[in-house]
């Protein structure tokens, strides 16, 4: 299979497209449910449009790296896996030091020269190049578990310090889920996997079991009474059930069309920072549940869009990457979605392409640039 | 070699195509998973949402109060009236945002407030730290206020003063502590009147509240919106603070004299005094005693020298009396406290009733001459007493033989009982109750005053009135009236027959001094013709020059009017409701003044003369001031006397000077609260020093023969006080 060289670039417009409307529909989101809180803050200088600006700049440099990064032939990034994964491994180290900053009670980022920037973003990149690479290049890594363990040393290390260091659960959890999918699609044996999901479900379950029995007092970890506000929210209204029970309502008033575009009631101070993780539910407030069953077809589209470039790629590389970007932006679809409707217990993912956030925007354009990179070096007339 | 690689790609190539399969199985399961979740969200909980998210809204808005409207007196000036005050508030959530407010807004609060409560307030910052109103103190005047914000809006010198607000408030103002307080009534803080005029016109002195709060427009921006809050209507009164003033002095004067004199107590259980105009309805002044600080409406200290009030709260006569000693015994409970203090309250002048007595003989010779049963011209001979029905009557003058034969002047001059018996046959009972009822009496007036007392059980009826009641009616003794009642039908009998509706309000006027209504004088019925009258007014001023009410007259006019002595139940004979009523001046009658002492604090308590000095110092003062000019020779005793009472006032607003108390309004106050009419203009803002005093005071005028006007201090005219015109 050699590369014809005059071979006309694939180019996948309808994933630009949704990709697009998510984006544009994402902006307008961000602006809907940040303006209110926005115009009476002191620290946003009153300015309504503050988010909507900020998100906005940032989606301009995304989608600027993302055309770019997609006229990269991927087989040149590849080549700097490696060197990616310890950067982004350092990167994490960085939060120790000054350069480290809080914001929202949590010290997840850095900034360097005015840009800031969250180490867990770029963890998540890293991390799906060098398994693409990793798997690639040992193609007899799955013989056993051990030798498994040895080759995603690094990823597993990188995952470990989010947690730790950036006290990041959700970003650890994307990072391992990555990781795994992107075994579990090369691995000639499934079996493993299913037995790993069983024991980790069965550990799940005897994990609510005991935070349930337990009875309520301040020693009590962090984790174990948000598992007991996941099953009773009211119970921790006025505390850490708040923020699941407010989702909650804005779901539960939206009714089947919503209020319409910019009438949420829950965005004005009820669901603080509305336009962060819990965007969806003042979509599905405004929108209703009609406009919230669109977001997740834009997204079944954007991910079935990816999957036939990663069935169609050239290469392992190619169909590695793709995969690994599709599970980033899949598993981060289906958690955010789960905590907002409160399926599992609260934990703050968000929503990729439309909440408020920069890094993850331009991180997840990145990575986008990577898919359509791919999808460039799709020659359908050879296969 | 490249083949086998190449099979071993495809191979590879299919198993991540067919797991790529399982995978977006599995994630279109797991999004119709939270498909449905949502459905069933809305499907089950979705009412119930909608209803938490509508009730969860508060709209940041704030309240602004309104201003509760003035109550004036006739000359304009505030008799009550609403201060805005602030209400410090505490945000512990902006004071906690930073480490650094906390302690230099605690050191600022505790200068510049130093009753400020700093340690249950950081109790409940730290307890409450996402509080953000917390009323910390009450009711701080502007300048405290003012004095805090300057501070905090010193942001170079004072950069960390955060989370401390004032909320504006209203509270009500009595400038002058307890002067017609039974017809003023008080408010509490939450603009609700109790008593009075502030209980009758709540609603008209109320206004409403504004409201200052933000939404979200169609532009999804935030609008703030203010609706101003509406400021309540003003009244004016008919009562004129001067008077009012002279009045209350005198009954005060009257109860010092007599307090402790043969019981422990008061000078009497209580003392009504009503003025009235009596060719309007005006009621010009208003008082009893005792009186309390409308500032201060439940100081228990108002109650001492009265007696405790039994179960039903009313009062019992025979029952202790509270003193400064047993106070604290005596009201140890609430609910006994309030019951005696709701008895403090009430306005004596409209709610007690008391059987009148003699005041009650001229209705009954109206009654006669207007139904054309008595022609005015008939004698009769009193023996001492009467025999009617099963019972003797006897005249008060019973034991020295009786009266002899009496005209009807006559008999009303020494208040003959059994002449007025002998009328009461000649009139009968239908007759005499068709006039009870055309004298209102049974009735309420109607006067606009919360606490009228509605007295149609305590009259007789065709059923109930026998020949002994109808003969005990005829000099007041047997039914129940108010002071209100026998005012307004007396002012009826004397000013040619004009029943006018009494009333003590005469104009409502808007907050920015626009007149919203007039009350005009209103005539109810005509009770009896202006010939009538005019006997009545011959017979009255007859008792003042010949009979028991000589010690009613003021010198220098001349006045007619009628005594009472009315034995109350039981008849004990020690216990009496003395009273004169009478009105001025006699040829030519401006006012009526009713002046009812119920229980003198005295041995001998039937005597009339508790009433009638009470009502010669009040006429004394009260003439004069209205412009009303002498008409009598001045005899060298009552000219000595009335010097005498010039050079007190004087001298009094000559000390006055060196201990100055000037109340808000630049008004001066004596010790007592009350405002000194004679020592400071009440109709003037500023203070009037004692040179103007002279030029100016009323009471100089008549003295000197030469009238003055009293806003310029100029001679008007020379009257010759020896020639009564």
């Amino acid at each position: 299979m050699t590369r014809n060289n005059t071979h006309k670039p694939y180019v996948d417009y309808t994933l630009i497209y949704i990709l697009l409307l998510l984006l544009g529909f994402g902006l307008i989101m961000v602006y809907s449910t940040s303006s209110y809180t926005a115009s009476i803050t002191q620290a946003t200088g009153n300015d309504p449009y503050y988010f909507l600006r900020k998100q906005a700049n940032a989606t301009i440099i995304g989608l600027i790296l993302m055309v770019v990064v997609s006229f990269i032939p991927h087989r040149v990034y590849t080549r700097f896996a490696n060197l990616a994964m310890y950067v982004s491994i350092v990167l994490i180290f960085l939060i120790l030091t000054p350069l480290g900053y809080e914001a929202n009670g949590a010290k997840r980022w850095i900034r360097i020269g005015g840009i800031s920037l969250q180490p867990a973003e770029v963890a998540k990149v890293a991390v799906i190049l060098y398994m693409t690479v990793t798997i690639v290049k040992n193609k007899d890594m799955f013989k056993d578990l051990m030798s498994i363990f040895k080759k995603t040393i690094l990823p597993i290390i990188s995952c470990l310090l989010v947690f730790l260091l950036t006290k990041n659960l959700s970003s650890a959890i994307i990072i391992a889920a990555i990781c795994i999918i992107m075994l579990y699609v090369v691995d000639k044996n499934s079996k493993r996997y299913i037995i790993g999901a069983a024991i980790l479900g069965c550990v799940a379950v005897v994990a609510v079991i005991i935070a349930l029995s337990i009875p309520d007092s301040p020693d009590v970890g962090f984790r174990m009474s948000r598992i007991k506000a996941w099953r009773n929210p009211e119970a921790y209204s006025d505390t850490i059930g708040y923020q699941t029970l407010q989702s909650l309502y804005a779901i539960g008033s939206g009714g089947f069309f919503g209020k319409g575009l910019g009438q949420s009631s829950q965005k004005l101070g009820f669901i603080p920072e509305a336009q962060n993780d819990m965007i969806f539910s003042i979509i599905c407030e405004e929108l209703g549940l009609f406009g919230g069953v669109c977001v997740i077809a834009m997204f079944i589209v954007l991910l079935y869009r990816m999957w036939i470039i990663a069935n169609s790629a050239p290469d392992m590389y190619g169909m590695l990457l793709v995969t690994g970007v599709m599970a980033h932006i899949a598993v981060q679809v289906v958690l955010n979605i789960a905590v907002v409707t409160n399926v599992i217990p609260n934990t703050g993912i968000s929503l990729p392409f439309i909440s408020y956030g920069g890094s993850s925007v331009m991180f997840l354009l990145a990575e986008m640039g990577m898919v359509f990179g791919v999808a460039r070096s799709i020659d359908f007339g050879d296969i | 070699m490249a083949k086998r690689k190449a099979s071993r790609n495809m191979t590879i190539r299919r198993r991540i195509q067919g797991k790529l399969v399982i995978l977006i199985v599995l994630v279109l399961l797991a999004f119709a998973g939270l498909g449905l979740k949502l459905l069933f969200i809305n499907m089950t909980k979705g009412e119930q949402y909608k209803k938490t998210v509508l009730s969860q809204q508060s709209y940041d808005s704030i309240t602004i109060p309104y201003k509760r409207g003035d109550i004036l007196d006739s000359n304009g000036n505030k008799l009550a009236t609403s201060d805005k005050v602030y209400n410090l508030i505490i945000d512990a959530k902006q004071l906690l945002s930073k480490e650094d407010y906390l302690e230099p807004t605690m050191t600022a609060l505790k200068t510049c407030f130093p009753e400020f409560p700093e340690g249950e307030v950081r109790a409940f910052i730290a307890s409450n730290p996402n509080s953000q109103y917390y009323v910390t103190l009450k009711q701080l005047e502007y300048e405290r206020m003012a004095a805090f914000v300057d501070m905090q809006n010193n942001t170079e010198e004072y950069p960390n003063i955060k989370g401390v607000w004032f909320e504006e408030e209203y509270r009500r103002v009595y400038p002058n502590g307890s002067l017609a307080c039974d017809v003023i009534g008080f408010t509490g803080k939450d603009n609700v009147g109790n008593y009075g005029l502030e209980q009758y016109y709540n609603s008209v002195l109320n206004g409403t509240n504004g409201r200052e709060y933000g939404y979200l427009n169609d532009d999804e921006t935030l609008e703030r919106t203010t609706i101003p809050a509406t400021d309540g209507y003003n009244i004016v009164s008919t009562i004129d603070g001067n008077i009012q003033q002279i009045v209350e002095r005198y009954i005060k004067d009257f109860n010092d004299e007599y307090t402790n004199a043969a019981r422990s107590g008061n000078g009497a259980r209580n003392v009504g005094c009503i003025i009235m105009d009596v060719n309007n309805g005006n009621v010009l002044a208003m008082a009893g005693y005792p009186v309390f600080d409308l500032n201060n409406p439940r100081d228990t200290s108002a109650l001492i020298g009265s007696p405790m009030v039994n179960e039903k709260g009313n009062i019992d006569y025979e029952a202790e009396v509270i003193s400064a000693e047993n106070i604290d015994t005596l009201l140890s409970d609430d609910a006994k406290t309030y019951q005696n203090l709701n008895y403090l309250w009430k306005n004596f002048c409209i709610s007690a009733t008391y059987e009148p007595g003699s005041v009650a003989k001229p209705f009954t010779v109206a009654a006669g001459l207007e139904s054309g049963k008595m022609s005015g011209n008939e004698y009769y001979t009193c023996n001492g007493q009467l025999h009617v029905g099963d019972h003797d009557i006897k005249c008060h003058n019973y034991k020295s033989g009786g009266d002899g034969t009496l005209s009807v002047q006559e008999s009303i001059e020494k208040s003959c009982n059994v002449a007025l018996m002998l009328m009461g046959k000649q009139i009968g009972k239908s007759t005499f109750l068709e006039y009870q009822e055309k004298f209102n009496f049974g009735l309420k007036t109607n006067i606009d005053l919360y606490g009228e007392s509605r007295t149609s059980s305590l009259v007789f009826n065709t059923q109930s009135m026998g020949d002994t009641e109808l003969a005990t009616s005829t000099f007041g003794q047997g039914y129940n009236v108010t002071m209100i009642q026998t005012i307004a039908a007396f002012a009826s009998l004397i000013n040619g027959g004009y029943y006018y509706e009494p009333h003590v309000v005469k104009q409502v006027t808007a907050p920015d001094g626009s007149i919203v209504e007039n009350i005009s004088p209103r005539v109810l019925k005509q009770t009896v013709s202006a010939s009538t009258s005019e006997l009545i007014r011959q017979y009255c001023k007859g008792v003042v020059d010949n009979g028991t009410g000589k010690t009613a007259r003021p010198a220098g006019y001349s006045i007619g009017g009628k005594t009472g002595t009315a034995e109350t139940v039981p008849r004990d004979k020690i216990n009496y409701v003395v009273s004169f009523m009478g009105f001025a001046p006699a040829d030519n009658p401006q006012i009526a003044i009713y002046v009812v002492v119920d229980r003198p604090n005295a041995v001998f308590q039937d005597d009339a003369k508790f009433a009638t000095k009470i009502v010669r110092n009040i006429l004394t003062e009260v003439l004069p001031y209205m412009n009303i000019y002498m008409t009598e020779e001045l005899s060298d005793k009552e000219r000595e006397e009335l010097d005498s009472l010039e050079s007190t006032i004087t001298s009094a607003n000559t000390e006055e000077e060196e201990s100055e108390v000037t109340n808000e309004d630049g008004l001066k106050v004596n010790e007592d609260g009350t405002i000194d009419a004679q020592g400071g203009d009440v109709t003037s803002s500023t203070e009037v020093t004692p040179e103007e005093m002279e030029s100016d005071d009323v009471l100089t005028a008549p003295l000197t023969g030469t009238v003055l006007d009293t806003s310029t201090g100029e001679a008007v005219r020379e009257v010759d006080v020896n020639d009564p015109e």
